[in-house]
């Protein structure tokens, strides 16, 4: 196990939507011998690909699909993490990206770098994930290689290196050109499982040596050695493999490969290129947050005999009980130890410990710093980590964005109305930024989360998974109210009604505290208010948030100073202090100047450069602010900051606007003021349909 | 605020001269070698400009505009450090508000799209730049007529036009005017021409043309080598 960390490759494939990843996937899996035929892939509801359906799975009499498959490649063992497919900032893309250290950057031979791939790349440089590129459907007319290789260099600033050349193209491509080993490589067999190596076509043989020259001299700016090799004309194909290997984890690299997944073409190659230049999880460094200590950020060690911290990242659903996958980062564990989780400080003892292959759940009996594993039976969120007790770490920061967007639902039946509700309690247990609440007023259910796709993907599953027939309602942005100056309290609750009164004063002030929901700051000197009535004190301005006094949408960015305050040795209580916080928050509030927050998308549309005036008036006409637009000959990608509330049906828009040219994507950007204008047409519709009710 | 941080701004120099710039309408230029920092000391210009309340276009022929914006995010937050401020919101909002980087990659730049391109921006999103910032334009081998098209948008639209140009080592040719390589066969055409050059300590930002008339001698600043900032 753990001396076979080197071994070890943690990867996930990503890519722009049809570009080929479950095709891709399904050839891999099929080439470690972990699947014995391969399907086509044909959509949701044929015979699909190992790692995307999970009811045809069920179907098959196979256990489960995976949200990390482990399979083996020259002794190697490699596990693929699904990296959900859709680009909506997600806490799910974001967890699935942190538990890999490497990744294959699935491109389309024809398609090329588009927006969506625009937006998944920069996902993977913000967890500074190495990578190397596959240029999926030479096979296909229009295929261009060379093409997207001058894209991934200039739209997402790779240094991209050639490692093949392709020998034919679109119908004709027939194989490969392997620019280290100088041998062309055709893929034989009735499913291109047999790799055959041969000479290098003749009229291939000078292109394929100035290519070469390029991989060397894009190699050797990462080893002297090799820099040396080359002049003395003494080079070796692993001095290629190392240099090619450093770049690609300094992320200064990125080597390409070519081919067809469908016509089984230049997939096992792939796979080579990920046991060589990806790293092993000893390479990657690793942090946590240490809870014990302010929170400060300490560096993990991968070794097997170090205290173990490891994240449950993925939890499903299967017929023999809740699914729990971990990545371990570091120390390691055993059947029967105990783990604490960080998050509760609950104890919980492991019983089952299974390592996922894509046909088969193996049972294991250890694991160590590096691996991924599944555990049964274990009760926690996605999200929360893990550990033997001896440290106090937590791999997972506690802030969670707020939501953007929410949807009202309603079961369609009565049967639907228990698989509803126990589909939201999943979901909120996997998802942190997924939310659902029953609203007080119009006691409907609503769910909201960080995109509209997030939320259509959730009530798909509600259907599917879950069997709840549901109806939804319009996306409605999620507003919040925020403070814009310091104001001032000084607030007394007293009451003498009979037996005990109540009474409790607090005094302080709210200021505006930006990136907070809410920061609760105790000044309080003398004992002025008692340590015992503290906690009242904060729970009375944190009730507070969750309606604001404005319009009634939950409050962000606050901080609350209590300096001064006073009780009374007989009728002050917990629930007294609570109360005259909650007065002195209603005191303050409307002095501090509240103002409407809106949520503001960074937006990326890619067009053929003829249409960027329609696409910029389209901005425009969204209270749109362009950051900027960037040409590379033939296409145009404008980025843009839009405010959600303008971003609905945008697609139908853009494609009417572009003749279906274009292509867009969107995240989360940050909160902003509401321009005074239409804050007041929000309030008007929002306190008169209130009175209307 | 915004006063005090324009304070720190290299380009604070600008005050010196006769009309503290170009002009609308005109062209200045900063020559430097390869290394020393132009893009850092253009967009420092493009700071300046927009602190000083003006709408800028940032033209960029060599970075992808998520460098160029990177740039304007360090840049600025050096220059909010050296002033002990740290509360930027609104002022990083209004930068964004003004600011649009315009970029051809891979080679593609032809003057028609810029301004096909400044077209849109001014008819579709109502934006008329102040200022256009031009980086990374290869002046060796740019023929007259480019800058000649330059000036004519420059006074199109009544905006300075900022650029930059690359020195070589080798080529130390200078004319009688004192402007060196690349510029010294172009220099009529630009109203201001200023240059970055190494020194023992730091880089010095120098300005060798100010319109007709002399340049005065304290115009010139010495600036740390890592922000760009005066030392
Ligand atoms: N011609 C060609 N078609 C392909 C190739 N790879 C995938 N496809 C087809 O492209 C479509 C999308 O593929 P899929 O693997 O589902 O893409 P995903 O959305 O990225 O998972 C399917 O119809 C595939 O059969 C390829 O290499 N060549």
């Amino acid at each position: 196990m753990s001396e076979n960390i080197h071994n070890l490759r943690n990867i996930g494939i990503s890519a722009h939507i049809d570009s080929g990843k479950t095709t891709l996937t399904e050839r891999i899996l099929y080439y470690t011998k972990r699947i014995f035929a391969v399907h086509e892939v044909k959509g949701k509801d044929g015979v699909g690909a190992k790692m995307d359906s999970m009811e045809l799975e069920k179907e098959r009499g196979i256990t489960i699909s995976s949200a990390a498959t482990y399979c083996h490649w020259e002794g190697y063992n490699i596990n693929i993490i699904d990296t959900p497919g859709h680009v909506d900032f997600t806490i799910e893309v974001e967890r699935a990206l942190r538990v890999l250290d490497g990744s294959i950057l699935v491109l389309c031979g024809v398609g090329g770098v588009q927006s969506q791939s625009i937006t998944v790349d920069r996902q993977m440089n913000r967890y500074r994930v190495p990578r190397l590129a596959f240029i999926n459907k030479c096979d296909r007319a229009g295929a261009n290689p060379y093409r997207v290789v001058e894209q991934l260099r200039t739209r997402l600033n790779h240094n991209p290196v050639l490692m093949q050349i392709p020998i034919g193209l679109e119908g004709r491509l027939s194989g490969v050109v392997d620019l280290v080993s100088m041998k062309a490589i055709y893929f034989e067999g009735r499913y291109g499982e047999i790799v055959k190596k041969g000479d290098i076509p003749p009229d291939l043989l000078e292109e394929a040596r100035s290519k070469r020259e390029e991989l060397l001299d894009a190699a050797s700016m990462f080893s002297d050695e090799l820099t040396e090799a080359i002049l003395e004309e003494r080079v070796k194909e692993d001095l290629i493999h190392q240099a090619i290997r450093k770049g690609t984890l300094k992320r200064e690299l990125t080597p390409v490969f070519l081919g067809s997944a469908y016509k089984n073409m230049g997939v096992q190659p792939v796979l080579d290129g990920v046991v060589r230049y990806l790293p092993s999880p000893l390479e990657i460094e690793n942090r946590a947050l240490d809870l014990d200590n302010e929170g400060k950020e300490v560096v993990l060690s991968a070794d097997p005999g170090a205290p173990l911290v490891a994240l449950a990242f993925k939890l499903e659903v299967t017929p023999y009980g809740q699914l729990t996958y971990l990545r371990i980062y570091q120390g390691s564990i055993r059947k029967g130890d105990e783990l604490t989780n960080t998050r509760n400080k609950k104890k919980v003892k492991l019983g089952r410990l299974v390592r996922m292959h894509a046909d088969e759940m193996e049972d294991i009996q250890e694991a160590g710093a590096g691996e991924i594993v599944a555990l049964f039976g274990v009760d926690c969120y996605s999200g929360d980590t893990f550990t033997d007790g001896r440290v106090n770490y937590s791999l997972t920061s506690i802030f969670v964005p707020e939501p953007v967007i929410s949807l009202a639902i309603e079961p369609e039946d009565h049967a639907s109305s228990s698989k509803m509700s126990k589909a939201l309690n999943r979901f909120a247990k996997e998802d942190p930024t997924f939310r659902a609440h029953v609203d007080a007023e119009s006691g409907e259910t609503i769910i909201s989360g960080m995109g509209e796709l997030h939320l259509e993907v959730y009530v798909e599953r509600m259907k599917r998974e879950f069997g709840a027939r549901v109806r939804t309602g319009i996306p409605e942005v999620a507003y919040r109210e925020a403070i814009s100056k310091r104001a001032e309290f000084n607030y007394t609750h007293k009451k003498q009604t009979g037996g005990a009164g109540q009474f409790g004063r607090v005094a302080g002030f709210m200021e505006p505290a930006k990136g907070t929901r809410f920061e609760f700051v105790n000044q309080v000197k003398g004992g002025v208010i008692p340590t015992e009535f503290l906690p009242g004190v904060e729970k009375g301005f944190e009730s507070c948030l969750e309606r604001g006094l404005l319009v009634g949408f939950p409050v962000v960015g606050v901080r609350i100073v209590v300096n001064d305050g006073s009780f009374h040795p007989v009728d002050s209580s917990e629930l007294a202090f609570r109360q005259a916080a909650i007065g002195a928050f209603r005191q303050a509030y409307m002095k501090a100047k509240p103002v409407i927050l809106e949520p503001v998308m960074k937006v990326s549309i890619e067009c053929p450069s003829e249409f960027q005036g329609n696409v910029m008036s389209s901005i425009n006409q969204r209270r749109g602010l362009i950051m900027s637009s960037a040409e590379d000959g033939v296409f145009t990608t404008i980025e843009a900051k839009v405010p959600l509330a303008e971003m609905f049906g945008y697609a139908t828009t853009l494609r009417s606007l572009t003749q279906g040219k274009a292509e867009f994507s969107m995240e989360f950007s940050r909160n902003a003021k509401v321009p005074e204008k239409l804050a007041e047409k929000i309030k008007e519709k929002l306190t008169g349909s209130k009175k209307g009710r | 605020m915004k006063k005090k941080l324009r304070e720190i701004s290299p380009w604070k120099i600008l005050g010196t001269l006769s009309q503290k710039g170009p002009g609308p309408g005109n062209m200045g230029v900063i020559i430097a070698r390869a290394g020393l920092g132009k893009t850092a000391c253009l967009v420092h210009l493009g700071l300046e400009k927009l602190l000083g309340g003006e709408k800028i276009v940032h033209v960029s022929l060599e970075g992808t505009p998520d460098k160029i914006l990177s740039y304007y995010d360090i840049l600025f937050y050096d220059i909010l450090k050296a002033a002990g401020n740290n509360n930027q919101e609104e002022i990083s909002s209004l930068l964004q508000r003004n600011r649009v980087v315009l970029a051809y990659l891979n080679q593609s730049f032809q003057i028609e799209r810029l301004k096909e391109n400044l077209d849109n921006l001014s008819k579709q999103m109502d934006f008329v730049p102040d200022t256009l910032i031009v980086d990374g334009l290869e002046f060796g081998d740019a023929p007259r007529e480019v800058f000649e098209e330059f000036q004519q948008i420059a006074q199109g639209i009544e905006a300075e036009i900022w650029f930059s140009a690359l020195a070589h080592r080798h080529i130390t040719e200078v004319n009688e005017r004192g402007i060196p390589y690349p510029c010294n066969n172009i220099d009529e055409l630009f109203a201001l021409i200023a240059q970055l050059e190494p020194v023992g300590s730091g880089v010095v930002l120098k300005i060798l043309k100010d319109h007709e008339v002399p340049v005065p001698p304290d115009a010139s600043v010495l600036l740390d080598t890592k922000t760009l900032l005066p030392k």
